[in-house]
């Protein structure tokens, strides 16, 4: 989403938060993304009544329940095309979602590729812990096989899937990986995103100490290495060969990829212009009818 | 000797512009004000040369479906059309090509199988199209000349839409089809009289231009467009995808948006996402897609957001029978969802019933904050009926929202407040006091998760409770009763598409002077047990007719009500034949 256009307010990163108390293990990754997330909005400054925070199922799913927002807490890998919904009929709200890797690759994996091949005006933050988490510890689509997880008692059958190769083959415009364990960069990448006009995507590695035990905060801190400077991000290929990580098998974090391309909204818009439509609704006179 | 009642029945292969030519005699009878319905029946292929039959009846009363006899057949093609000649009546008409090329081997010609009492009208159609036209293929054309000279149909509305229909492809092709229709005209209008047997009258009609043809999917489409719907999302499945396809081109031109989404799943949730923002929004699709929408529908019904369904039916279970009709989702329409399926499901039972249907849903919708389902099957959306235009602007009221109450200082604003009619006033995004979650999970008035005995069973009773006034909703006809007042020997219930096969079968029937009654019932969920029950008591017996195999209307009745009724229930693949109930009807009445 581009949250340029919003009306800018001044708000210090915990005047996001809600009144519901933060449900999460003590040790989780996910503290460390939500507080990335309220510093991104509070240094962009996003009305948070203009501001539509919509999940799908997960212990990640629960993220828009601490923001003071507008929100929608959905179906199991479904909040893609709920906020696809949303942003197209309000293209004035600023739409961001959350997630986890089960919900968004694996029941929600058939929505991925669309919202970024259509470049819908949006950001989607996905926690990839390699677990699920909230069914108490599974199997995923980003887990590595030596994870004994519950369905997987002897260890996983298959490969891990690439988030970020797997958004830039399907066209998404802005594409970074941060690591919950450096909440700054996080906090970085995700107020770009939501900058970002287009699809923009940011998977952050996170530990679930809870149900993962082989992806830990060491085993990150070891795996990650930030993008070097002077990479260029509008090469695809540059970004791909990053995504598919080094000789070492180093994952990178930081901006692998943004480029500017029309959104789905004014793909949209343009098709009406083309036909002479008169702009057919407005947004203030729909709050304003539910008003008294 | 005033009254018209024809049906024609056009049969070809695919190719042979059959549908086509149907579609041009039911404009241009409907422009000269008669009443019509027709159903065109095709083959599922979507190329090749399966059988193609175009049906239209028309009418100066009103009538309710098509025949079960025609009285004039057309073939374009014997080889398909010569099953069919049995069902046209005794001193009906068939028309065919009285000179085919080539070999005609025993029994493959439709003289043969002319039955006695049908009038033979052998005529050389392909050497007519090729002497007006230089070439064959415009026999449709000739054929429609014929029909309109036969019957004493005035030519002008032919010629205008044959204009209008090839004037895309130039002067030429324009005055070649002209040519082709005139040499049919000319032959229908000198060399047969027909008049006496089909009882045209020659006057002008006096509803002549205050009539609009449509199917009902196009009617859909002009219910959403009327109440002003904002966004549409779908995914294309026969026989819902006009009802996209006519939005796509109109939508835009009103400033409005519609998506084609990647599956039936994120169709509904797309629309529910912009439902939760305010828009008015739709999808549409058949059973296969209601399957996948069902988890979606759970969450429209637990987090209270208005959305609007159009279910078209096809033959089912799985992919079944995609070009055939039935009534077979009722079910899945009323019950297809995780836990208690709190929903609004309405069924139009003719093409006006669509538009009124389509528009009401959205009020509805809003009004009582939860999915609705309008259900349709294919002979209903493919179905073309004559529409009585009016003229006052459309019937629905284009904000059903509860408005909102100022909060008092301090005070948090509830989304699932308990309230008298069970609805919550709702905010959407943009304002500023209202900010608030809506969920999936069982929630408190705060939509905040709680899965307590208490929370659980009121929020239950409010989302079943609120709908209940559906059951009043102004300007909407939930059930109705045609026919024989008070006591009766024979009640028909039926919903759906069905119902205009019942009242045909009923008038029939009093005119057997059989004491009978029907009565349809549109709304099925909240159901409408106070009007049933009344019009059961009514009835010696209860007959429900219904396209499906299971009886799943009566198994819904006998559910709420406990009481016996008949079934009716055949899986034709076809409307339900109106000759099975009034025989039925005879039967239950003790007339044999
Ligand atoms: C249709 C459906 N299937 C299964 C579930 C059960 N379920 C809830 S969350 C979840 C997986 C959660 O894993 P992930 O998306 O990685 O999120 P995390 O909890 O790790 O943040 C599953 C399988 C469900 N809620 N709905
Ligand atoms: S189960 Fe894992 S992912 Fe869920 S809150 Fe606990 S640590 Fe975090
Ligand atoms: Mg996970």
């Amino acid at each position: 989403m581009s949250v340029a256009a919003l009306h800018k307010v001044d708000l210090k990163p915990k005047d996001y938060k809600s009144e519901v108390s933060v449900v999460w293990c003590p040790g989780c990754g996910y503290h460390g993304i939500l507080n990335s997330i309220y510093r991104a909005l509070s240094e962009l400054g996003v009305d948070y009544a203009n501001l539509m925070a919509i999940s799908g199922i997960g212990c990640s799913s629960r993220t828009p329940y601490f923001i003071k927002s507008y929100k929608m807490h959905t179906l199991h890998g479904r909040a893609g095309p709920v906020a696809t919904g949303a942003q197209l009929a309000r293209p004035d709200l600023a739409v961001l979602v959350t997630g986890g890797d089960g919900d968004g690759f694996s029941i929600g994996g058939g929505h991925m590729p669309h919202m970024a091949r259509k470049n819908v005006n949006m950001t989607y933050v996905l926690y990839d812990n390699g677990i699920y988490g909230l069914t108490k510890g599974q199997y995923s689509p980003t887990s590595r096989p030596e994870l004994k997880a519950y369905t997987t008692p002897y260890g996983g059958p298959d490969e891990p899937m690439n988030p970020l190769l797997y958004m830039l083959t399907y066209g998404a415009t802005y594409v970074a990986q941060g690591f919950a364990g450096k909440p700054q960069i996080c906090a970085e990448l995700i107020k770009g995103a939501l900058e970002h006009k287009g699809f923009s995507y940011v998977n952050i590695f996170s530990q679930c100490p809870t149900f993962n035990n082989i992806d830990t905060v060491e085993y990150y801190r070891e795996l990650v290495r930030e993008i070097p400077e002077g990479h260029d991000v509008t090469s695809l290929g540059a970004a791909m060969e990053l995504a598919r990580r080094d000789a070492e098998g180093h994952a990178p974090i930081g901006l692998l990829y943004k480029v500017d391309r029309p959104t789905l909204d004014e793909r949209l818009h343009k098709i009406v212009e083309k036909v002479g439509g008169h702009p057919g609704y407005d947004v203030n006179k729909i709050i304003d009818l539910a008003r008294p | 000797m005033n009254s018209t009642d024809i049906q024609i029945a056009l049969c070809g292969s695919a190719g042979d512009g059959t549908i086509a030519a149907g579609d041009i005699l039911r404009n241009a009878v409907a422009a000269l004000g008669y009443r019509v319905i027709c159903f065109d029946v095709y083959p599922p292929e979507i190329r090749g040369f399966g059988k193609c039959i175009s049906r239209v009846r028309i009418t100066t009363e009103q009538t309710y479906a098509l025949k079960r006899q025609s009285d004039l057949l057309i073939s374009l093609d014997d080889s398909h059309a010569i099953p069919h000649a049995g069902e046209v009546r005794t001193d009906g008409a068939i028309i065919y090509e009285s000179k085919p090329v080539g070999h005609c081997p025993e029994g493959s010609h439709m003289s043969s199988h002319i039955l006695p009492g049908q009038i033979p009208y052998g005529i050389p159609l392909r050497e007519l199209a090729e002497k007006a036209t230089g070439g064959a293929r415009s026999r449709n054309l000739v054929v429609l000349g014929v029909i309109a000279g036969l019957l004493g149909f005035s030519p002008v509305p032919f010629q205008k839409i044959i204009e209008k229909k090839f004037a895309k492809q130039g002067p030429a092709v324009v005055s070649r089809n002209q040519a082709g229709f005139q040499s049919g005209y000319d032959v229908g209008v000198n060399t047969f009289k027909l008049d006496n047997v089909f009882c045209v009258p020659q006057e002008s009609n006096p509803a002549a231009g205050k009539v609009v043809m449509l199917s009902g999917n196009a009617a859909v489409v002009q219910g959403c467009m009327d109440a002003e719907l904002d966004t549409f999302f779908g995914y294309p499945i026969t026989p819902a995808t006009t009802i996209m396809e006519r939005l796509a081109t109109a939508m835009p031109k009103r400033g409005r948006r519609l998506l084609q989404t990647e599956d039936e799943i994120s169709a509904i949730a797309a629309t529910i996402g912009a439902g939760y923002t305010g828009a008015r929004s739709a999808t549409a699709t058949s059973g296969p897609g209601l399957a996948l929408m069902a988890e979606m529908l759970g969450l429209a019904t637990m987090a209270e957001i208005p959305c609007v369904i159009f279910v078209s039916q096809r033959g089912g279970p799985s992919t079944g029978m995609p070009t055939k009709t039935e009534q077979s989702d009722l079910n899945a329409a009323l019950y297809g969802s995780p836990g208690d399926s709190q929903r609004i499901v309405i069924a139009p039972t003719n093409v006006e019933g669509c538009y009124r249907c389509a528009g009401k849903a959205f009020e509805m919708s809003e009004q009582y904050q939860t999915p609705v389902i309008v259900l349709l099957d294919l002979y209903l959306s493919n179905r073309y009926e004559t529409v009585t235009l009016t003229e006052s602007g459309p019937p629905f009221t284009l904000n059903a929202n509860k408005p909102l109450r100022r909060l008092e200082a301090g005070e948090s604003y509830q989304r699932y407040a308990f309230t008298e009619d069970g609805v919550s006033p709702r905010a959407v995004p943009g304002d500023s006091g209202c900010m608030h979650v809506v969920t999936g999970l069982e929630h408190n008035t705060l939509g905040r998760p709680n899965d307590s005995e208490e929370i659980h069973t009121a929020m239950s009773r409010k989302r079943h409770d609120k709908l209940l006034a559906a059951l009043h909703h102004p300007d909407f006809t939930v059930t109705k009763r045609i026919g024989h007042s008070g006591r009766i020997k024979v009640g028909i219930l039926a919903w759906g598409s069905t119902f205009g096969e019942c009242l045909e079968a009923m008038f029939m029937a009093h005119a057997e002077g059989i004491s009978c009654a029907s009565m349809k019932v549109v709304m099925l969920s909240p159901f409408p047990v106070e009007a049933v029950t009344q019009f059961m008591d009514d009835c010696d017996q209860v007959l429900v007719p219904e396209v499906n195999y299971e009886g799943q209307f009566a198994q819904l009745l006998q559910g709420i009500l406990a009481r016996p009724v008949v079934r009716l229930s055949r899986v034709p693949g076809s409307p339900m034949p109106v000759e099975l109930i009034l025989s039925e009807i005879r039967r239950l009445a003790g007339v044999v």
